[in-house]
């Protein structure tokens, strides 16, 4: 699978559950991709909410974050 | 700390605080079994006896007619098997957009050789009781559809579908669980045989619940042991959460239609801000709704994305569409109605209830076109 980079800071290649928790939120047809601080800047939220909506969709059993 | 506005109320409430306090002296007081012959088992027997009698008194039944339960589901499940279990060869009628509860219990009996039909909805989502009469023989036990749809909230038009069952021999059935407390119920007015009812959908407890059954209806019990529920249904009877769900029924009830018109202003304001917004969108559903729900499919929007979306502004609703990241599957209800595919996947059920306020249904509005716009949108 190609790689991703953050749209905003240009960190790459993002990591899998990076690449998964911006499916979820900004849609699974997005091109567009943040890191984790971009993302929760974006989505005026923060990391430790992200990483629990990462760890509720691994519970849920969401293949994006196998 | 975050703000949390709840906005789904379809599937659960928050308890009624009368209903609350008046459970706790049964829980470390009055701890009786209702079922000894003692005197300190009187209170909870008579607490039980004013329970359904309450209970009956809110849809025109008989006290005798009530039977409690675990809830929604297991009501639903001993409507389908109590009357399939008696009749394995005649066929059972149901609905498309029927609860799991109802689906997954025709499966099961279908799966003993019941014959199940499932009777298909127009684009609101309403059962056409001339599709019933298309149906129906005189080999059907039951027809069950249910009395509001928990997903876009249709009023499905129970007297004409009860009509129809008892001209060919059937028995009737509805499940209610989205009715009771919302919208007027009068078992007798509306012809139905059986009705089931979970209090937690309407300020009451939640694993507790009620199934109607009109006298002379035959049935076979749900649990065999103890001569709880008229030995209908054995097991100690929950006192506390029972006193709880008559206590929130019969104050929702009296509370009913001031509630109701409350509602419609909370789905005018929040439909209102959308509309100004210009998000393209439909409602679901038929104009004959249950107060509060509000069922809408935006074009183009992923509705997984939209509530989790939310769910980080501390705002809760539902979504008709869930995705298991290879396929976005449709809800069952939203494909029955013919819902085009384009708008189908951006479905989101927000359903208020009497806590809601109009600045929550605005509040909610507008973080959807923040979030679809990427703009802050302000109604004025």
């Amino acid at each position: 699978m190609k790689t991703k980079e953050c749209s905003s800071c240009w960190k790459a290649p993002l990591s899998k559950d990076e690449v998964g928790i911006c499916k979820k939120l900004l849609g699974e047809k997005t091109k567009t991709f943040f890191c984790m601080d971009c993302l929760a800047s974006y989505l005026d939220t923060s990391v430790e909410e992200l990483n629990e909506k990462i760890e509720e969709f691994r519970e849920e059993g969401c293949t994006l974050f196998k | 700390m975050k703000r949390m506005i709840y906005a789904d109320n379809a599937a659960t409430t928050k308890l009624d605080t009368d209903a609350f306090e008046a459970m706790l002296p049964w829980l470390q007081e009055e701890y009786g079994n209702a079922s000894q012959p003692y005197s300190f088992a009187r209170k909870p027997q008579k607490a039980l006896a004013y329970a359904r009698a309450t209970i009956a008194d809110c849809i025109g039944a008989d006290a005798d007619e009530i039977f409690f339960t675990s809830g929604g589901t297991e009501s639903n499940n001993w409507a389908i098997k109590g009357v399939a279990y008696g009749r394995l060869s005649d066929a059972i009628i149901t609905s498309q957009i029927e609860h799991h509860a109802i689906l997954h219990a025709c499966s099961a009996v279908a799966r003993m050789g019941v014959p199940v039909h499932y009777l298909q909805v127009d684009s609101t989502g309403t059962v056409l009781p001339d599709t019933l009469v298309a149906n129906i023989t005189s080999d059907t036990s039951l027809v069950s559809v249910m009395m509001v749809n928990n997903e876009i909230g249709t009023i499905e038009p129970i007297r004409e579908l009860a009509d129809t069952a008892h001209g060919r021999g059937a028995l009737f059935h509805t499940d209610a669980v989205q009715a009771i407390g919302h919208i007027p119920i009068d078992v007798k007015t509306l012809g139905i045989d059986m009705l089931s009812a979970s209090a937690h959908k309407f300020n009451g407890p939640k694993g507790i619940g009620f199934l109607y059954i009109r006298k002379g209806t035959v049935i076979h019990p749900y649990a065999d042991g103890g001569a709880q529920e008229f030995g209908m249904r054995a097991g100690t009877e929950n006192v506390a959460a029972i006193v709880g769900m008559a206590v929130a029924l019969r104050k929702n009830c009296d509370e009913m239609s001031e509630t109701a018109a409350r509602l419609r202003k909370l789905e005018d304001h929040f439909l209102g801000v959308l509309t100004n917004a210009h998000i393209d969108f439909v409602r679901n559903g038929s104009k004959n709704r249950v107060p509060g729900n509000i069922n809408i499919s935006i074009k183009g929007v992923n509705g997984e994305m939209l509530l989790h979306r939310l769910d980080l502004k501390g705002i809760s609703v539902s979504t008709g569409s869930a995705c298991d990241s290879v396929n976005t599957q449709i809800s069952h209800v939203i494909k029955a109605i013919g819902v085009s595919s384009e708008y189908a996947e951006g479905t989101i059920r927000v359903s208020f209830g009497r806590d809601n306020t109009e600045t929550e249904a605005v509040t909610i509005a507008e973080a959807i076109v923040q979030i679809l716009t990427g703009r802050k949108h302000t109604s004025n």
